[in-house]
C-alpha cells in the first residue's frame, strides 16, 4: 500500500508538536492548523512553492485582519462553511446552475472523480462501487487506499468510505439539495481524514499535507467548472521566466 | 519565445520563456501584434499586488492574430484578428450569464487563494498575479487565451491596431464607470485622475448625458488632453485644494457623481499621506486611499461613487460616516469587458470615437522595461504606451 509508514518516519519536531498539541488540545496545533490548513494551502500536495507565496501575501498584520487570527493565540474565525467538528474534518457547499440528477450523474462517474480530484490524487475505477487512490506527498512520500459506496441515493446524496484500517482513513459525502430562487443545485462536501477512533490518519494526512478544507473547496471549485463550462481552468504549461507550467 | 516578466519593485525584463500551447479544448492561442501598458501594471510594478512570482509574465491589454485553436472553440478561425479581453470568463456560470464577466465563478484556477483573501474568488486575469489566476499575460509573443468563445472579439474592418486594443481594457473601463456613476441629465461629473482610465471617463461621462465634466489631475499633459481633447474643466490639485475648488465651482453643492480613476498608488500629501505610506511599509495598510476619501468627502449628498480605481486589500481612515450620513450610493469593480465589446467596436467603426487619441508611445516590445519606467514616472509626456513584439 504505501511506500512509507509515517509513524515510523515522523521526525522529532513534529512528534513534539503532535504531542503538545494532544495535550493541550494547544494553542499550537491550532496555530499550525491555521497556518498549513484551509485555504492557506491551495494546491496541498504538489503546489510547494504556492505555500511560500501564499504565506508572504498573508503576512504580518494582514494575515490577522484577514483570516481573523489573533496573534498569539492562534485563535481563529470559523472559516466560511467549514463545520465545527475540529481540523480534519470538513463541510464546504457550492451552488452550481445544473440540476441534481445531472450532478448526481458526473459523482458517480469514476472519470469525473479523477479529474476534480486530479489537484491531490490519483483516482481510478476499481469496479464494484470502489474507487482507488493515489495521493503523493512532499519527499516523496506517498499513499494509497481504496473507498467503497457505502451509502448510494440516487439524485441526493453519495456516501464513501475506506477501510478503517487503511492508511489514511476516511470517509467522504456528497449531497444533492435544490438551490433556492432556480439557481441550480447546492453540493455539499464533507471530506474527513480523522474519521472517529482513529488518529493515526490524522498523522499521515499532515505528512502528507492533505488539507481537508483545501481538497474539499477545490474539489467542488472543479466540479463545478467541469460540469458549468466543460472544462476545469488550468496552468499547465503555463510559460514564464521560469519555465512551462503551473508555479514550476 | 519573448516575454516581459515581473522580477519584483520596479524590475521588469525581457526574458525568453517557453511557448503557450493550447491546453484546454476551449483554447485559442494568439500571436500578438500590440499589447500596451495599463495603470494597473503599475501597481504590480510597485509590488503592491500579492501573490506575483519572479518570472511571471505581464500584461492584460491585448491583440493579435489566432494561430491555433482548441477544437472545442466554435467562433475563431486560425487568422483571425481578435482583441482580448483582460477578464477570462467561462460564459456559462451565473456571473456571466448576468454579464457580470469580471465575477465568473469558474476561470480562476486558484480561486482558494483569492476565496481566503476576499472572502470569493473574482475571475482570473491575464498577468495579474497568482491569486487573480496565475495566467501568463500579453506583452509576450504569444498568449494562451482561454473560452475563446467567450473573451476575444474578432476585428473584420480596417480599424488600425491603435484604435482596437483600447477595447481589451480602458475605453470599457472608462465607460463602465461612467455607467456606474449613475449619470442624470444636469449632472456634474467630477474625475479623478486623467490616465487613459480617467480619459475615457470624461469621454463616456459626455456619452452618458452629462452636463459638465470635472477632472482632476497634476500632469499639465493629462490635463491639457482632458481639456482640450476630452471638454473637460481641470483641477491641478497641486495647485488648488480640490474640496475648495470643487464647492466654488458647483455652488457648495458638490459634483453628482465622482470618479476615482486614480485606485491605490494614489499619490497624496500631507500628514496622513505620510502615515498611510508608513502603514504599508509595515503592512499595516494595504492601500493608500486619498482618493477616495477626498471624492467622499466631495461628492454631493445622495450622489454616486464609481470607483474603477484598482484596490487591493485594507485601507484606513475611510470616513464611512460622511459616506453613510450624506446618502453616498458605492459602485466599482474590475470592468466586465465582454459586454462592452460590440457596442463600443461599432462607435469606433462608425467613427464616433477613435480610442488612439490616449497613445503617445508606441515601441517595441524589447523596450518594454525602459517604457515601463517611462510611463510610471509620467516622463516624457507619457500617457499610454502600446508595446510590439
Ligand atoms: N476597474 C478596472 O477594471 C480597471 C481597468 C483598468 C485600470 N484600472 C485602474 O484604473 C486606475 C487608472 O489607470 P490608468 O491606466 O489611467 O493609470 P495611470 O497611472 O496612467 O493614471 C493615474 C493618474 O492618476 C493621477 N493621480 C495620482 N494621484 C492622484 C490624486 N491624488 N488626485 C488626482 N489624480 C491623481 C496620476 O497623476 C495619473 O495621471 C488604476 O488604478 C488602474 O489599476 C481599473
Ligand atoms: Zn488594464
Ligand atoms: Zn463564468
Amino acid at each position: 500500500m504505501a511506500t512509507h509508514d509515517t509513524t515510523h518516519e515522523r521526525d522529532a519536531g513534529e512528534a513534539q508538536q503532535a504531542g503538545r498539541a494532544a495535550r493541550g488540545g494547544g494553542w499550537l496545533r491550532q496555530a499550525i492548523t491555521v497556518l498549513i490548513s484551509g485555504a492557506l494551502v491551495v494546491r496541498g500536495v504538489r503546489k510547494r512553492s504556492l505555500r511560500g507565496i501564499v504565506m508572504a501575501v498573508l503576512g504580518g498584520a494582514i494575515l490577522v485582519r484577514t483570516m481573523g487570527i489573533t496573534p498569539g493565540t492562534g485563535e481563529r474565525e470559523r472559516p466560511v462553511g467549514r463545520a465545527a467538528t475540529g481540523g480534519t474534518e470538513v463541510t464546504r457547499s457550492i451552488t452550481i446552475g445544473r440540476p441534481a440528477d445531472e450532478l448526481y450523474e458526473a459523482w458517480r462517474d469514476p472519470g469525473t472523480m479523477s479529474e476534480i480530484m486530479g489537484h491531490f490524487a490519483e483516482i481510478q475505477s476499481a469496479g464494484d462501487d470502489r474507487l482507488h487512490w493515489t495521493v503523493h506527498g512532499p519527499r516523496g512520500w506517498e499513499a494509497s487506499w481504496e473507498t467503497r459506496i457505502v451509502d448510494d441515493q440516487p439524485g441526493e446524496l453519495i456516501r464513501w468510505r475506506s477501510p478503517t484500517d487503511a492508511m489514511v482513513p476516511n470517509e467522504g459525502v456528497v449531497r444533492f439539495d435544490e438551490a433556492p430562487g432556480d439557481r441550480g443545485t447546492k453540493v455539499t462536501l464533507s471530506i474527513s481524514f480523522d474519521p472517529p477512533g482513529g488518529n493515526i490518519g490524522e498523522a499521515a494526512a499532515r505528512r502528507l499535507d492533505l488539507v481537508p478544507e483545501t481538497i474539499a473547496g477545490e474539489a467542488l471549485s472543479r466540479f463545478k467548472s467541469l460540469v458549468e463550462s466543460g472544462e476545469i481552468p488550468s496552468l499547465d504549461e503555463n510559460p514564464s521566466g521560469r519555465g512551462s507550467g503551473d508555479m514550476v | 519565445m519573448k516575454a516581459l516578466t515581473w522580477h519584483g519593485k520596479q524590475d521588469v525584463r525581457v526574458e525568453d520563456v517557453p511557448r503557450p500551447s493550447l491546453v484546454n479544448p476551449n483554447d485559442a492561442i494568439i500571436e500578438v501584434t500590440a499589447t500596451a501598458i495599463c495603470g494597473s501594471d503599475l501597481h504590480l510594478y510597485h509590488d503592491r499586488i500579492p501573490s506575483m512570482q519572479k518570472g511571471d509574465i505581464l500584461g492584460h491589454e491585448t491583440m493579435g492574430e489566432v494561430v491555433e485553436i482548441g477544437n472545442e472553440v466554435e467562433s475563431l478561425e486560425v487568422g483571425d484578428r481578435v482583441v482580448v479581453p483582460f477578464t477570462i470568463s467561462c460564459g456559462s456560470c451565473w456571473f456571466c450569464e448576468e454579464e457580470l464577466y469580471s465575477l465568473c465563478d469558474n476561470s480562476n484556477p486558484n480561486a482558494e487563494i483569492a476565496r481566503s483573501m476576499l472572502g470569493h474568488s473574482p475571475a482570473g486575469l491575464y498577468g495579474y498575479s497568482h491569486m487573480m489566476g496565475g495566467y501568463a499575460g500579453g506583452q509576450a509573443e504569444y498568449l494562451r487565451v482561454p473560452y475563446a468563445d467567450v473573451g476575444p472579439i474578432t476585428i473584420d474592418s480596417d480599424v488600425p491596431d491603435e484604435q482596437a486594443l483600447f477595447l481589451s481594457d480602458v475605453f470599457p473601463t472608462g465607460y463602465m464607470a461612467a455607467e456606474n456613476a449613475d449619470i442624470e441629465e444636469n449632472d456634474t461629473v467630477a474625475v479623478w485622475g486623467c490616465g487613459a482610465v480617467g480619459q475615457f471617463c470624461i469621454q463616456s461621462a459626455w456619452l452618458l448625458g452629462a452636463d459638465r465634466v470635472i477632472a482632476i489631475d497634476r500632469f499639465p499633459e493629462r490635463l491639457s488632453l482632458a481639456r482640450d481633447h476630452g471638454d473637460a474643466e481641470v483641477i491641478n490639485y497641486e495647485e488648488t485644494e480640490v474640496y475648495d475648488r470643487l464647492m466654488e465651482m458647483t455652488g457648495g453643492r458638490g459634483p453628482d457623481r465622482c470618479i476615482d480613476a486614480v485606485g491605490t498608488d494614489a499619490h497624496g500629501t500631507g500628514v496622513t499621506a505620510a502615515s498611510d505610506r508608513m502603514k504599508q511599509r509595515l503592512r499595516l495598510e494595504d492601500d493608500r486611499p486619498y482618493v477616495l476619501r477626498e471624492a467622499i468627502k466631495c461628492c454631493r449628498k445622495g450622489g454616486t461613487l464609481s470607483v474603477p480605481g484598482a484596490y487591493v486589500g485594507h485601507v484606513d481612515t475611510l470616513p464611512f460616516g460622511a459616506l453613510m450620513n450624506k446618502g453616498l450610493t458605492v459602485k466599482t469593480g474590475q470592468t466586465h469587458v465582454q459586454r462592452y465589446l460590440d457596442p463600443l467596436l461599432q462607435q469606433i467603426e462608425e467613427g464616433e470615437i477613435d480610442p488612439s487619441f490616449v497613445l503617445t508611445h508606441e515601441r517595441p516590445l524589447e523596450n518594454g522595461p525602459e517604457m515601463y519606467e517611462t510611463f510610471n514616472n509620467k516622463e516624457d509626456d507619457c500617457i499610454k504606451v502600446i508595446l510590439r513584439p
